[in-house]
């Protein structure tokens, strides 16, 4: 799926106007993402793409790795996500070590260690889930069995996604046998639902990987007949999100924090076609994903991402 | 009329019903959902089944079968529709965007009251109908007035408790909104080639097939490599996805500067004021269609004017086609004088003079 998503927005904008597709938001200075090089319990290094940058912490600082931790605990090396405080980028309002997140159908469960597939397009991820947070699993996880949806996130260690907090509570129904949209004669130019995250970089390399910086989205209702293409194995979402393309610029706009901006549509989400569930955390009670936005992006907009989604209003175009 | 009146259509209404589950479930080939989805995987399959032959074989008997048998059936029908509705609100409970699986693939709608409703309405009915000792057949032979036209109220009360009958006017006599409605590649390049833009435009164009499609909503924009002028360029084609006579939009652009040439149907103005949108949110036709067909001196004098401006400026020019436009439609099968350049780029050169 490598095109010329520039060149397709500026094509759309020609022949359907400037309105539908409007040029993506610049990405927020006060997101920053990278490798730890150096921290102590009053300053952070990070290696970014713009080279190393250095940070302060200050006493509301806040920091996660798996639960609320301390400084002590962010270590070198590191994949950090930070999001600066005060209108500046020195100030360090909460920090996220080592954010991963496992969505998509289970493949296949042994003991504590599950694996699933999150689409065409994505690497199968395994999931990992410790004595700690295995209560909280298995309350909105209860089914651990092929077939059954997953979404979990936590703590990325050696290759796998150490859970801690489950996003969802689990259908109880194998993804196979969702229940069908019922059919849309009318679609609203603003839909309702909610966003979630995911990392197209996995975790990698986030000083020098440029997806890891990226701010787009991935959105669940690509276009069978283009970029979906003959591996597509998205299902029909369950909201009436209009077919679009790479390339296509979505404003998603978080209903909790009112802070809006323009994404670009960078990844099918297939994972995200077969949910069709409410954000536990928030307000609005619009069921279905509108779209996986890219962590830099989610965080822009005010989203937690220990949280996992945010209630959200998306137009296309 | 009287208790034993209306009791006497109770059998064939309820047999109508259950003939009309049965029947939508043997023919759905996506595993239904509703009550069965309670059970474990391996046993749904089966019980969807073993429903649809309970259903068909209840409504047999509510129908034909004599005074024992057919108020067996009745009580039968009842007990069936009772633990639905108790099981239905379970699934509800369960699964708030589970669908009832009453009539197969049709109860797409989540479940509601108006499912749960409607199984107790038939409980009731099927309660009439073992009272009247089934007979549906014989009953429905000697309807009167009167009770045609309480069984008519009853099934207009049935059929405003069914979400499934909107899906199925849908399926039958509508289609879904163009913006979520699948549309094979094949089938647009097909209209565009059929359209008067397609071929003004086509010596543009290398080659027949689109070196990149992509949609959005109720367009596909399809792009191909061409040359015009003797420069290499991109023709950008946008195909509506609705109606007999779709809309067809077409844009040129130098490959190498990255300039739009000449647009057909609309021109992106960079800083222009937004477009008039259609409820489908697409921008309505402002009827700016770059004019053609000019006599052959008007042609060539445009052509010479604005190759003189262009060279005036050191550049391309963007044409404002807007401003040159003629009133005409914006339809790609209609536009029987649309174009955006013969090759020679006259479309674009008087435009761009027009404008200017």
């Amino acid at each position: 799926m490598s095109v010329d998503v520039q060149e397709r927005r500026r094509f759309t904008a020609a022949l359907l106007g400037e309105d539908a597709a409007p040029p993506p938001s610049d990405p927020s200075p006060q997101v920053v993402r990278g490798v730890v090089l150096h921290v102590t319990a009053h300053m952070l290094t990070v290696a970014t793409l713009k080279g190393e940058e250095r940070f302060l912490f200050e006493r509301t600082t806040s920091f996660w790795r798996g639960r609320d931790v301390g400084p002590q605990d962010v270590r070198v090396g590191d994949d950090v996500l930070v999001r600066c405080g005060g209108g500046g980028r020195w100030v360090v309002d909460r920090l996220w070590a080592q954010l991963g997140r496992v969505t998509g159908t289970i493949v296949s469960a042994d003991g504590d260690t599950v694996v699933v597939d999150p689409g065409h397009g994505r690497p199968r991820a395994v999931a990992v889930i410790p004595y700690r947070s295995s209560g909280r699993m298995a309350v909105r996880h209860p089914v651990l069995e092929p077939g059954y949806l997953f979404d979990a996130v936590g703590v990325r260690e050696g290759g796998a996604v150490h859970t801690t907090v489950p996003v969802t509570t689990q259908p109880p129904h194998p993804a196979s046998r969702a229940p069908r949209r019922p059919p849309a004669r009318r679609v609203p130019e603003a839909l309702s639902g909610i966003v979630t995250w995911y990392d197209p970089a996995y975790g990698r390399a986030a000083h020098t990987d440029p997806r890891a910086h990226a701010a787009g989205a991935a959105y669940p209702a690509l276009d069978p007949g283009s970029d979906c293409g003959p591996d597509c194995d998205r299902s029909d979402p369950c909201l009436p999100l209009p077919l679009l393309s790479l390339g296509a610029t979505v404003t998603v706009r978080n209903d909790d924090t009112g802070v809006s901006a323009v994404f670009p549509v960078l990844n099918c989400a297939s994972a995200a076609s077969r949910f069709c569930d409410r954000c536990r955390e928030g307000s609005g009670d619009a069921s279905g994903r509108l779209a996986e936005l890219t962590l830099p992006a989610f965080t822009a907009l005010g989203g937690r991402p220990e949280a996992g989604c945010f209630a959200a209003t998306m137009e296309a175009g | 009329m009287t208790p034993a009146e209306l009791i006497q259509i109770q059998p064939p209404l309820v047999a109508l019903l259950l003939l009309l589950g049965a029947a939508a479930k043997a023919v759905d080939r996506t595993g239904g959902g509703g009550p069965v989805s309670l059970l474990p995987d391996a046993l749904q399959r089966p019980a969807s089944v073993a429903t649809v032959l309970l259903e068909a074989v209840l409504a047999v008997a509510l129908l034909a079968a004599p005074a024992p048998l057919g108020t067996a059936a009745g009580w039968a029908a009842a007990a069936v529709f009772t633990v639905s509705a108790v099981l239905l609100a379970v699934v509800r409970r369960r699964d708030p965007q589970m669908g009832c699986g009453c009539f197969g693939g049709l109860s797409t709608e989540p479940v509601g009251w108006r499912a749960i409703a409607r199984a107790a309405v038939l409980a009731a009915a099927a309660v009439g109908a073992a009272l009247a000792g089934g007979g549906g057949l014989q009953a429905a032979a000697g309807l009167s007035g009167a009770q045609a036209a309480v069984g008519a109220a009853e099934l207009a009360v049935l059929a405003a408790l069914s979400p499934e009958l909107r899906e199925a006017a849908v399926r039958v006599f509508g289609r879904e909104s163009c913006e979520v409605r699948r549309v094979p590649v094949r089938r647009s390049l097909a209209r565009l080639r059929r359209s008067e833009v397609w071929r003004a435009n086509r010596v543009v164009v290398d080659g027949t097939e689109p070196v990149d499609v992509w949609r959005h909503g109720c367009w596909r924009l399809m792009r191909f490599t061409g040359r015009r002028n003797g420069r290499p360029v991109d023709a950008v084609f946008a195909v509506e996805l609705r109606g007999r006579r779709p809309r067809v939009r077409a844009a040129v652009s130098d490959a190498e500067t990255l300039v739009t040439l000449a647009v057909l149907g609309e021109v992106a103005e960079e800083g222009g004021a937004p477009l008039p949108r259609t409820t489908g949110g697409a921008p309505q036709a402002t009827g700016t269609v770059v004019p053609t067909g000019p006599p052959e001196d008007a042609a060539g004098k445009a052509e010479e004017e604005a190759r003189e401006g262009a060279e005036d400026r050191g550049g391309p020019r963007v044409p404002r086609a807007r401003a040159g436009a003629q009133a005409s439609g914006v339809s790609g099968a209609s536009g029987a004088s649309a174009g955006i350049s013969t090759g020679n780029g006259a479309g674009a050169a008087k435009a761009s003079s027009s404008d200017r």
